[in-house]
């Protein structure tokens, strides 16, 4: 790579408010820029095929598996990953409050999917339905909780953010 | 929860939120893979293409010339320097043949998938790149699938050496068998036959070895249930002392048995670490991870009954398709199915073989259940297979043949004893909460409309607190208790969290018994280095030894606290009360913190009565187990019997065999419960698996061996539209000598809760006079299943 021997792409983005200037070989996927290159671990890797979404993040507003994404495709877009969801001073969402307090996962390793799915979901529509829920959350493998919780979860937020408890940082 | 309340005011009882949980949901928590040393290098494995081979030569030249690629290593040069992986369960301990299995293959390869040899590199996808440059020659042999054919005469030998394609054969059981069966009205047969399957964590395996050579020592970050005893097995492959290994587990993503040891790739990373001086880290992939199976058996159970539903005797010799040998302890599964018959039911009339039986197919490992899933699935196929050719209601016929709450403890014919329950109470709970009355009448008025709603139970009794004498799967645990000169708490346990919660469960069963607010605990888990002597994660036990064991850690703590408080206050210890860090006595009040510090800083006035540190280490071993056999040489290796009840109400499609899940109960006894909110989400992921197995999940292979299932789309998981509502409930039996009456919460479910599924599948059909006793349930099994009873009964009417 020193020798710039492959193919690489100079890319414009801004992950989690942050800009970053990125010259980026072809081949990369962005779950490997955002762990490897942005110690952005909090995306993970489950399977490399697309199926679990345990690497989702938010390109430009709609959910996307990192892993099957090649980050060099990705310019001038706007990338939310789950670190992106706290504010600066580590108070959590009222999205991530409410898994938490619901045992919305357990063992944590699906939670990017399930949160950044869930803010789409409620960005798009804040009175979900339980089908709704679960054809947003339709594309994330959970192991641990069998699902009641997760449900549980999304409808907390949902209860929370119409009292008006702060919405999840930018 | 449930009927009962809370025993205390304490944490105890109550759904906190979890104390580690804050860091996974910000995506802080470090899981292994997220791991990266200075100098860090990159394993990938080349894995053998085929089911059995000789290995007649390995060219690596090709593979050395990549740019980047640091060592290339085959089976022959690991040999040198590191000897074969120790069983986790020595099929040797008991009376079975017991395989060499080495880290990477030697001359011969007995599966799909074996290590063969491995690349590092200086990154992961020079790695890849360069196995692919790796030249083989191989010479396939006929290998061995099935696992009757593999007890053929003319069977090719899976394991070279062996005499029989078998670990062992194991007879389960009592009684007088025969008059039994001769005395009963009917013998109603049930052949169940239980597919390949797997756990399946969404965090795959990692592992990242570390060797310092100044120290001649190392360190093992890893996906670990069991750090200490691996510690153990790395020893002895590496040839170190166990002093000079640390192995270290990280949050862990799931595990579920998967991530018990005995793996090739744990001891390969650390040798290669070694070896290179530099760290290596080898992330496995999910292909990888579906090469680990368990749970394919097949069963041939006889139930003796009378024509009022009393089961007489039970029969069942049963096969165990294992694959190939391996050090993980996948293959004592099959040995607790048979050991956990005949499950709930009284029947004292029992012959059960096991036959474990292995063959081509890549190894097992320990699956959530851990057998006794397998055990809940034949049993309750085969008495709704009973009840069906009785004319009896399933529910009925369970409850005639339960054993009675009043009859505990209770022998079992093969030597286990149950601590307590109340199967019945159970059973009626998880039909009451469900409204299983009501949904009787929805069937029958759904098939007035053409529709087919069944209505399935599921029973399944699950020991915990697995121990098994002369192997490193023991029984007890221990924990630390440290309270800092500033009244923080900081647990040390040797159990571990594969992510369920139970520090947080031992955590407030700390700081009730110390007296602290719970948000002053910490818990550490999965060190070698740091945590007390353990056992790890396994068979629900984490809160039953961890938390007992800390529990009496607490208690020696809080001894010393109250002590120097009552000096300091100058009142005697009896008057002296300690709870959310508030010490009181009469009406005075002192602060944690300052008595805390008055113990480190005064050792020679008022702290003077105490020694300290302010710092414990117990040990918890529950009692009921009995290693030392009886007269007819059985043991009983578990403390407590967890059990549960589950009703599945499912539609079916019979133009498409399509099965659909609407409801779904469960009435759980594991004692009593610490955090509500938790032991619901065990309860709950253990049915996701439970319908998982029942409905689609299924490892594949085709004639000669070779693995079908790589991916996600393969092996067909639970999403969350196919898990229905989940109504829980608890109905609670303490175990008499166990902490806080626990049985153990984490692992049941899985075998209750797809007979179940199976069980509301054929209610739905029985219309059809459908009867599948074979999983998975796909939509086109059923669909044949319909098909074929169309045409074995044209006579039948069915809407």
């Amino acid at each position: 790579m020193e020798d710039m021997l492959e193919d690489t792409v100079l890319v414009n983005l801004r992950i989690n408010g942050r800009l970053h200037e990125l010259e980026i070989p072809a081949h990369k996927s962005l779950l490997d820029l955002l762990r490897e290159d942005l110690n952005l671990t909090g995306t993970h890797m489950g399977c490399m095929t697309g199926h679990c979404g345990a690497c989702t993040v938010s390109i430009d507003g709609r959910v996307a598996k990192s892993c099957i994404t090649l980050a060099a495709t990705l310019g001038r877009a706007k990338i939310t990953t789950i670190e992106g969801l706290t504010q600066d001073d580590g108070t959590l969402s009222a999205l991530q409050q409410a898994f938490w307090d619901n045992a919305g996962f357990q063992c944590g390793y699906c939670a990017p999917g399930m949160l950044l799915c869930t803010v789409e979901l409620l960005e798009t529509n804040p009175d979900p339905s339980d089908a709704d829920i679960d054809t947003a959350l339709a594309g994330n493998l959970c192991r641990c909780t069998g699902y009641q919780s997760i449900r549980r979860a999304v409808k907390a937020a949902i209860t929370t953010t119409k009292e008006g408890a702060p919405q999840a940082a930018e | 929860m449930g009927d009962q309340k809370p025993e205390t005011e304490g944490y105890v009882g109550q759904s906190v939120r979890t104390i580690e949980g804050r860091a996974p949901i910000m995506g802080k928590a470090t899981y292994t893979n997220d791991i990266n040393f200075p100098g860090q290098l990159h394993a990938h494995i080349l894995r053998s293409p085929h089911a059995a081979a000789n290995i007649k030569s390995i060219d690596t030249s090709g593979a050395e010339k990549v740019a980047g690629v640091v060592r290339v290593v085959t089976g022959a040069q690991a040999a040198e320097y590191i000897d074969p992986i120790p069983h986790y369960i020595d099929p040797a301990v008991f009376g079975g043949r017991s395989a060499t299995i080495r880290c990477l293959a030697l001359d011969h390869v007995w599966c799909f998938g074996q290590p063969v040899a491995v690349v590092v590199a200086e990154d992961k996808r020079t790695a890849r790149y360069a196995v692919s440059r790796i030249v083989v020659d191989y010479e396939v042999t006929t290998p061995v699938i099935d696992a009757e054919d593999a007890l053929k005469d003319d069977s090719p030998m899976v394991v070279p050496g062996w005499d029989a394609n078998m670990i062992m054969q194991i007879p389960f059981g009592g009684g007088d068998v025969a008059k039994a069966f001769s005395s009963a009205d009917r013998v109603v047969k049930t052949d169940v036959k239980v597919h390949r399957f797997s756990t399946q964590p969404i965090e795959t395996r990692t592992y990242n070895a570390v060797y310092e050579a100044g120290t001649e020592s190392l360190t093992l970050y890893g996906t670990v249930q069991n750090p200490h005893p691996l510690r153990h097995v790395l020893s002895k492959i590496l040839r170190m002392p166990e002093n000079k290994i640390r192995v270290h587990a990280p949050v862990i993503g799931g595990a579920f048995g998967m991530k018990m040891h005995g793996h090739p790739e744990e001891g390969l990373v650390c040798f290669l670490s070694k070896l290179i001086g530099q760290p290596v880290q080898w992330v496995e992939d999910r292909e990888e991870c579906l090469l680990i199976g368990a749970r394919e058996q097949v069963h041939s159970v006889e139930l003796a009954v009378t024509k009022d539903g009393m089961i007489l005797g039970l029969r069942d010799h049963y096969l165990a398709n294992t694959g190939a040998p391996s050090s993980c302890p996948g293959w004592g599964m099959a040995m607790l199915t048979g050991l956990t018959m005949p499950g709930p039911y009284s029947v004292q009339n029992l012959d059960v073989q096991l036959s474990a039986v292995v063959t081509n197919k890549p190894g097992w490992n320990a699956s959530r259940g851990y057998g006794k899933e397998v055990t809940a699935l034949a049993l309750e196929l085969s008495v709704d297979n009973a009840a069906r050719e009785l004319g009896l209601d399933p529910v009925d016929m369970r409850i005639k043949n339960f054993i009675k709450k009043d009859q505990f403890p209770y022998d079992s014919p093969t030597g286990l004893i149950y601590d307590s329950g109340d199967y019945e109470g159970v059973m009626r709970k998880a039909m009451d909460i469900i409204g299983y009355e009501d949904w009787k009448k929805q069937q029958e008025e759904a098939r007035e409309e053409g529709r087919y709603i069944g209505i399935g139970v599921g029973f399944e009794l699950t020991p915990e607190g697995g121990t098994l004498p002369g192997t490193l799967v023991a029984g007890y645990d221990s924990s630390t208790v440290r309270v800092a000169p500033d009244g923080s708490v900081r647990i040390l346990t040797g159990v571990t969290t594969p992510g369920s919660g139970n520090p947080t469960g031992i955590a407030q069963i700390v700081a009730d018994e110390l007296g602290v607010r719970l948000d002053t605990i910490e818990v550490v888990q999965g060190d070698t280095t740091t945590c007390p002597y353990g056992f790890g994660n396994s068979s629900g036990r984490s809160t039953i030894v961890g938390g007992g064991s800390a529990a009496k850690a607490a208690i020696e703590v809080r001894e010393k606290i109250i002590k120097v408080a009552a000096a300091l206050m100058e009142v005697g210890e009896s008057s002296v009360t300690m709870k959310d860090g508030i010490i009181v006595s009469g009406d005075k009040t002192i602060g944690l913190e300052e008595v805390c510090y008055a113990c480190y800083t005064r050792a020679y006035d008022v702290g003077s009565v105490i020694d300290p540190p302010l710092e414990a280490t117990a040990m918890f071993k529950p009692g009921l187990v009995r290693h030392t056999p009886n007269e007819k040489g059985q043991i009983n290796p578990y403390p407590s019997y967890s059990n549960a009840a589950y009703v599945a109400i499912s539609e079916v499609d019979v133009n498409t065999g399509e099965v659909k899940l609407l409801k779904f109960s469960v009435a759980h006894d594991c004692g009593n419960v610490i955090n509500p909110i938790l032991v619901e989400g065990q309860a709950c992921g253990a049915i996701m698996f439970g319908i998982g197995a029942a409905m689609a999940e299924n490892i594949t292979f085709d004639e000669n061996g070779r693995q079908l299932t790589k991916n996600f789309m393969d092996y067909v998981m639970p999403r969350i539209g196919d898990v229905p509502p989940i109504t829980l409930a608890h109905h609670d039996s303490p175990n008499p000598v166990n902490y806080k009456g626990l049985k153990g919460a984490g692992e049941a479910g899985v075998g209750g809760s797809a007979a179940a599924v199976v069980n509301s599948v054929n209610n739905a059909l029985s219309p059809f006079g459908v009867m599948m006793t074979e999983t998975p349930l796909t939509a086109p099994r059923v669909w044949s299943a319909i098909q074929e009873a169309k045409k074995a009964q044209p006579q039948r009417k069915v809407a």
